[in-house]
């Protein structure tokens, strides 16, 4: 584990390199720029707020606007680097071809390029918690955290997904659609607070309910979420208690997908 | 120590398509009921070979298309992995097995040279230090803000180039990269290569098919060919060697009647049936002794009447660089050639070439007007050998010429020197 850090460390340079490059290519030729990426959240968040006129999503004393932008903007980050870095070997098959160093760097960059990425999103966030007159308490010093444990979790899936996207063209169009649907078991149109009433209070599945409710939280994301809205928005640490069932799940497969990932690894320059 | 070191290595490639998600299904299962997965036909690109390489070689890989020379090299800068045997790098590898490898069209030239300078594992500071240097070396100076993209290939490959030589690795691998640009640049390369190789001491492995090129720069050469390798040697008698399988490649070819790639022009008037090549003795051979007699003998078919004929025939290497030429204009005199069949015969005395193959071209014009009636490259082949009272050290062709140079040799010290200058000259003298 330290052997790998160490590794990945004495490449950094390698890796904001490349993290440079892949910011510098997409916008250079495109006017929009920077802010073509910003409108993938906001475009969802505006047809979730049309969405919920429907159907009623209780959320609190929050307004749900910015709850699901809130809850977007790490969902958005997981999604993009997932999505990236699983197309991130196939991508740079010359490279591979030609020039050795560790391959992990790819998915990396895919991932970091896109924590650039969000950033921007925070500023959109500033604004609505402005329009909202909302203000951010001190446990936001736990959404760096909160995001690296994200990217964490998209590496996990990522990982073996690009080394089995280097044999199976299928895993790079697959991954995203999966992904997707994720998406409606993590706490993104609704909060988690409603999953919570809906399992813990109301024992909607009866005596499977608790279980249920392990599982669901068995996503990271479902903490992530959870989390990042807490800090930012409520006020509140993060819950350890929902975020703690992902943590274990991904410190567990996170190092399986590594593995994977190496083993591949050795062959990517002969089959790609 | 050695700063190379491969030991039994073996790459196998499996032939066929990539393997279907329904076969790798098989596979698995096949191994779960613990039984072998089906296997495809392997292929070897590389069987079993082991060589080590000191600090500070120059070593050369030669040999035929399909050799493995390739494959040898992504092994050694780890770009794959071999299925069998081990391989020891001491030391960081500069690969430069494609240049531009990592270049973006959309960067400029400038942010290109510090993407591909990362790749190579350079840091940002170190580019900084000698950005300047790389950019004046690629003469490119006007264009380093466009776009890659809007370079030409030959701009895209000087600036490649440029930044890859100035790489500080102890271990330089190289693949047919010196033949880039006009011919201006390559000079600058090819010397830009040899100050790397002789001044910096660096490890370097190149392969290439410019044998010239190869011998003068590697100290020592492997020589491969299906996968193996065939000869491990200093690269004159490496190269010699190869010269010599590609020679008889081609000469095999020339027997064959296929033909082989020289030009051929004929007006259908005259018709070459056949070429002998006899030795002094008049016995048909292939194989002469220089400095010894070769005598030519075309059999030759004409249908039409040629008039004034003007018989020409010429020897070249097989590359079809063309040594010398005679013509029996003024010496054969015709006033017409009649239908019928001919033998000509071309006497060679003395034959002032250094040992290798030649070719043979020959062409038929006519007198008044010199318009070509018939003409042909690579009629026939015919190899020199070393004369048995020459030593087996003398020149080979291809390596320091083709002809064999008569001359004499004297050292006479000049009158009224100044003593330190006399003093020089002795020196000199010691030298020679």
């Amino acid at each position: 584990m330290i052997a790998v850090v160490k590794e990945l460390w004495t490449y950094r340079e390698l890796v904001m390199t490349l993290v440079w490059k892949d910011i510098i290519t997409r916008y250079k030729q495109a006017y929009l720029g920077v802010g073509i990426a910003v409108l993938k959240p906001l475009v969802l968040t505006v047809i979730f707020t049309m969405v919920r006129g429907f159907v009623g999503i209780d959320t609190g004393k929050i307004p749900y606007t910015i709850l699901t932008f809130a809850a977007l903007l790490p969902w958005t980050f997981f999604q993009e680097s997932c999505a990236a870095s699983v197309n991130s070997v196939v991508g740079n098959a010359a490279l591979i071809r030609k020039i050795y160093f560790p391959r992990v760097i790819f998915p990396l960059t895919a991932v970091v390029t896109k924590f650039v990425e969000t950033a921007i999103y925070f500023f959109l966030l500033a604004l609505f918690m402005v329009w909202y007159r909302m203000s951010p308490s001190g446990h936001a010093v736990w959404v760096p955290f909160i995001l690296g444990y994200t990217a964490l979790v998209s590496l996990t899936l990522s990982l073996a997904g690009a080394a089995l996207n280097v044999y199976y063209r299928d895993v790079g169009q697959l991954l995203p659609v999966g992904i997707n649907l994720l998406m409606y078991a993590s706490p993104v149109i609704y909060p988690l607070s409603l999953v919570q009433k809906k399992l813990l209070v109301e024992r909607a599945l009866g005596d499977w309910s608790a279980f249920g409710y392990r599982l669901y939280t068995l996503n990271p994301l479902a903490g992530i979420i959870d989390g990042f809205q807490a800090v930012m928005l409520r006020g509140e640490p993060p819950d350890w208690g929902i975020l703690l069932p992902g943590c274990v799940a991904t410190l567990v497969l996170l190092p399986i997908s590594y593995a994977v990932f190496k083993r591949a690894e050795s062959f990517f320059a002969d089959v790609i | 120590m050695a700063i190379i070191d491969v030991e039994h290595v073996t790459k196998e490639f499996r032939l066929g398509q990539v393997t279907r998600f329904g076969d790798t299904l098989k596979g698995f299962a096949a191994r779960l009921c613990g039984r072998r997965p089906p296997q495809r036909a392997a292929f070897k690109a590389l069987d079993d070979v082991s060589f080590s390489i000191e600090q500070g070689e120059v070593v050369g890989i030669i040999g035929p298309n399909g050799a493995g020379k390739s494959s040898l090299l992504k092994l050694i800068s780890g770009v794959t992995k071999p299925s069998s045997g081990r391989i020891r790098v001491g030391g960081l590898i500069a690969p430069l097995i494609e240049l531009g490898a990592g270049m973006h069209p959309d960067l400029t030239g400038r942010e290109n040279i510090y993407l591909n300078g990362a790749i190579y594992g350079l840091s940002k500071k170190e580019i900084k230090k000698q950005l300047d240097e790389i950019i004046a070396f690629s003469e490119l100076e006007e264009f380093i803000d466009t776009p890659l993209k809007r370079y030409s290939s030959g701009m895209k490959i000087k600036l490649a180039f440029s930044l890859a030589t100035s790489l500080k690795s102890e271990i330089l691998v190289i693949d047919e990269v010196l033949a880039v640009g006009d011919l201006a640049f390559q000079r600058k390369c090819f010397d830009r290569m040899e100050s790397l190789i002789r001044r910096e001491g660096r490890t370097v492995l190149l392969v290439s098919h410019n044998l010239r090129q190869v011998e003068r720069l590697c100290s020592r050469v492997l020589l491969m060919d299906r996968g193996r390798i065939v000869l491990d040697g200093d690269s004159r008698s490496v190269c010699n060697r190869f010269y010599e399988m590609s020679d008889k490649k081609i000469a095999k070819i020339a027997g064959e009647k296929t033909v082989l790639n020289g030009r051929e022009v004929s007006s259908g008037d005259v018709e070459l049936n056949e070429v002998y090549l006899l030795n002094a003795f008049g016995e048909r051979t292939e194989e002469i002794v220089a400095e010894e007699t070769l005598r030519v003998k075309l059999r030759l078919t004409v249908q039409r009447p040629v008039p004034k004929p003007i018989f020409g025939l010429g020897i070249h290497t097989t590359d079809f660089l063309y040594l010398a030429t005679n013509q029996s204009v003024d010496v054969l005199h015709c006033p017409v050639l009649n239908p019928g069949v001919y033998s000509l015969i071309f006497t060679m005395a003395g034959l002032p070439l250094l040992p290798g193959t030649y070719l043979l071209r020959f062409g038929l014009a006519l007198g008044d007007t010199f318009q070509p009636v018939y003409y042909k490259e690579a009629v026939a082949g015919f190899r020199i050998v070393d004369s048995r009272n020459r030593s087996r050290a003398t020149l080979m062709a291809g390596v320091d010429g083709f002809l064999d140079l008569q001359g004499d040799w004297r050292l006479v010290p000049e009158e009224g020197l100044t003593e330190k200058q006399g003093r020089d000259t002795r020196v000199e003298t010691r030298v020679f």
